[in-house]
């Protein structure tokens, strides 16, 4: 085992108990969970970037790779999304009374970066010459962190859903009044995915340049790019109906989370299907 | 060691009493047992209470009502009858309960941590705390704390009024930027009107239909009238509505509140009906984005919170008495020469220089 294998099970492992700890502030009352979760998420992230760091070294071992960063792999892209992840609930939950917000959120950190260092191998060869394009190197890392973004979101929506269903039963129990308002919910959940829809476009976009560089068309209507683009749109459908069409809650919250079970499809389900997105593939 | 406090609290003594204590600065009370040959004393002074805590080696703490005198003296009133004096670790016990705000007339209140850290900081600063008392005040802060955060003492309403605003936080988080329509003008309208007023609800209108008898209650609150005729526009505008009118049928129907729904741009409305017979049709809160609490809901509601807060205060005096049970065992150990360490939950050792 290399540095960034132990560094990246390592960071795993604090990313689960911060995600038990969360799960320990959701259903006990006791504020020194979610501390603590915020100490073994800070402490899982410095590790993740740490060995993040050491992998970039690693394949900058190969003069061909510099510098583009390893980001490109189903291993780099799954090890970036969690620790972008992780690093978009520290900045926008990890404030006192949006840190409940983690039982919601860490877990999909946890599953990424789980899902890297267990099943995937890390990317240690040399860059395919195909992929040796900042443009589409910057490819995965824009979608990843729009993806990292859309996921907080996610969580978000989901603590929506709670919440409204607590007050709306009319017997809304301890987990109502340490959740965030409904209309904090509400703003958070819209704001973050107004911030993630154009990362995703711009994303996207890369990839279609790229694309129409190297096979000289940008399009292949393959079974991921199809996904991608039905996924904005549904994206696209929660902003215009929360800002343009003026509804609130549970509706628009619902069409947003159809959106990231899309974007869940797009990631890992289109793996089977699609020729030039193949990462288990090795392509 | 030998541990003596004093108390004059809301629960014990006359206001008189602590009126006369609360016009004694407690630099000066410090200052005057310093020069009466006192080595370590603390003083607490609020509102609701005067404590004075002084510990030494066994013959060194002068007898309780030597204080008591040293104290009327200061205060030029008599005070003997209604001190409560503690030894030990009663008076530990004392000071933990405290400091858990079990001894506050709002129960679990936070505000007396911070007095009692002054009260503290004073003393030393005066350099009146030796070992005893900076030991037995940090185990004190610390008990504090621990009491807040592991236990729901404070948490929660435990009134119709107190759970309403709780909910309408938990819908819209701060009250400020929000608006209130008052159906009625009675006792209960009054209520709800007071305590949205208090609570900082931005706006506040008053419906009814007598509307002199509006126009009375809105004036007390700084709040608004609305013409009866024109409470269903009102609608549109508010987020939370407290529906306590005499009308013998539901006077916001389901239809008003849709049309209002449509022109609400999706805020949530916050419908409350404390009215009988009932103004609100049951099935507006069916509808989406709205929520009806009738006022059997809120007294619900605030039954458990009753059965919670008597579970927290029982877990918090379970945290007190053992922790001053821990604090006794430290000052006994002080006499033998092997002194006990006194460790805060994270593993850090209390202080004990």
């Amino acid at each position: 085992m290399n540095a960034q294998t132990v560094l990246g099970w390592a960071a795993f492992g604090l990313y689960a108990a911060a995600t038990f700890a969360a799960f320990g502030y959701l259903f006990s009352k006791d504020s020194r969970a979610s501390r603590m979760m915020l100490a073994l998420l800070v402490a899982g992230v410095v590790l993740h970037a740490a060995g993040f760091a050491a992998r970039t070294a690693a394949f900058w071992a190969f003069p061909e790779n510099r510098f583009f960063l390893p980001v490109s792999s189903y291993y780099g892209a799954l090890s970036y999304m969690a620790l972008a992840l992780a690093g978009v609930f520290l900045a926008v939950e990890g404030r006192k009374r949006l840190g409940i917000l983690g039982a919601f959120v860490l877990p999909w950190a946890t599953l990424a970066l789980g899902a890297a260092v267990a099943f995937a191998r890390p990317d240690a060869g040399s860059l395919e010459p195909n992929l040796r394009s900042y443009w589409l190197n910057l490819h995965p890392l824009v979608l990843m962190t729009a993806y990292a973004a859309l996921a907080n979101a996610f969580g978000v929506g989901v603590a929506l859903l709670v919440q409204e269903r607590q007050i709306k039963s009319r017997k809304p129990g301890e987990l109502c009044y340490r959740l965030p308002s409904l209309d904090e919910l509400d703003a958070l959940n819209g704001r973050v995915i107004a911030f993630a829809l154009p990362l995703l476009l711009l994303g996207l976009g890369m990839g279609l340049i790229w694309s129409y560089r190297v096979w000289g068309s940008p399009w292949a209507a393959e079974p991921k790019e199809i996904l991608a683009l039905v996924t904005a749109g549904i994206y696209g459908i929660f902003l215009w109906l929360r800002y343009g069409a003026g509804q609130r809650g549970r509706r628009p919250v619902l069409v947003s989370m159809g959106g990231f079970v899309l974007l869940l499809a797009t990631f890992f389900g289109a793996e089977l299907m699609s020729g030039r997105h193949g990462y288990l593939g090795g392509r | 060691m030998r541990l003596l406090s004093l108390s004059w609290s809301h629960r014990s003594s006359p206001p008189a009493a602590r009126e006369a204590l609360a016009c004694v600065p407690i630099e000066r009370v410090l200052a005057e047992l310093r020069a009466r040959g006192v080595g370590e004393a603390v003083a607490l002074s609020t509102c609701n209470r005067f404590e004075l805590y002084a510990a030494g080696a066994p013959d060194a703490v002068k007898p309780a009502e030597k204080f008591v005198a040293f104290l009327e003296e200061l205060a030029g009133a008599s005070l003997a009858g209604a001190a409560e004096a503690r030894e030990g670790r009663e008076a530990a016990r004392h000071l933990f309960a405290v400091a858990a705000g079990l001894d506050s007339l709002v129960l679990g209140e936070s505000e007396i941590l911070g007095q009692l850290k002054a009260a503290y900081e004073a003393a030393k600063s005066a350099g009146m705390t030796g070992k005893r008392l900076n030991v037995l005040f940090q185990r004190a802060l610390y008990v504090g704390k621990r009491v807040r955060s592991e236990t729901a003492l404070g948490v929660g309403a435990s009134s119709v009024p107190g759970v309403a605003v709780h909910l309408a936080q938990s819908i819209f988080g701060r009250l400020e930027d929000k608006s209130a329509l008052v159906l009625g003008a009675g006792a209960m309208a009054e209520l709800a009107a007071k305590h949205l007023a208090e609570r900082g609800i931005g706006r506040l209108s008053v419906a009814n239909r007598t509307w002199e008898r509006a126009y009375a209650l809105a004036a007390r609150f700084q709040g608004e009238v609305v013409a009866w005729e024109n409470f269903p526009a009102e609608l549109e505008r508010a987020d939370v509505v407290v529906a306590s009118t005499g009308a013998p049928r539901a006077v916001i129907t389901r239809a008003l509140v849709e049309d209002a729904a449509r022109r609400r741009g999706g805020r949530s409305l916050f419908l409350i009906d404390i009215a009988m017979p009932r103004d609100v049709e049951e099935s507006v809160h069916a509808l989406d984005g709205v929520y009806l609490y009738r006022l059997e809901d809120l007294e619900a509601l605030v039954a458990r919170g009753l059965a919670q807060r008597a579970e927290a205060v029982a877990a918090a005096r379970a945290v007190v008495e053992d922790k001053a049970a821990e604090f006794q065992a430290w000052a006994s150990s002080l006499a033998s020469g092997r002194e006990l360490s006194l460790r805060h939950s994270a593993g850090t050792a209390a202080k004990t220089a």
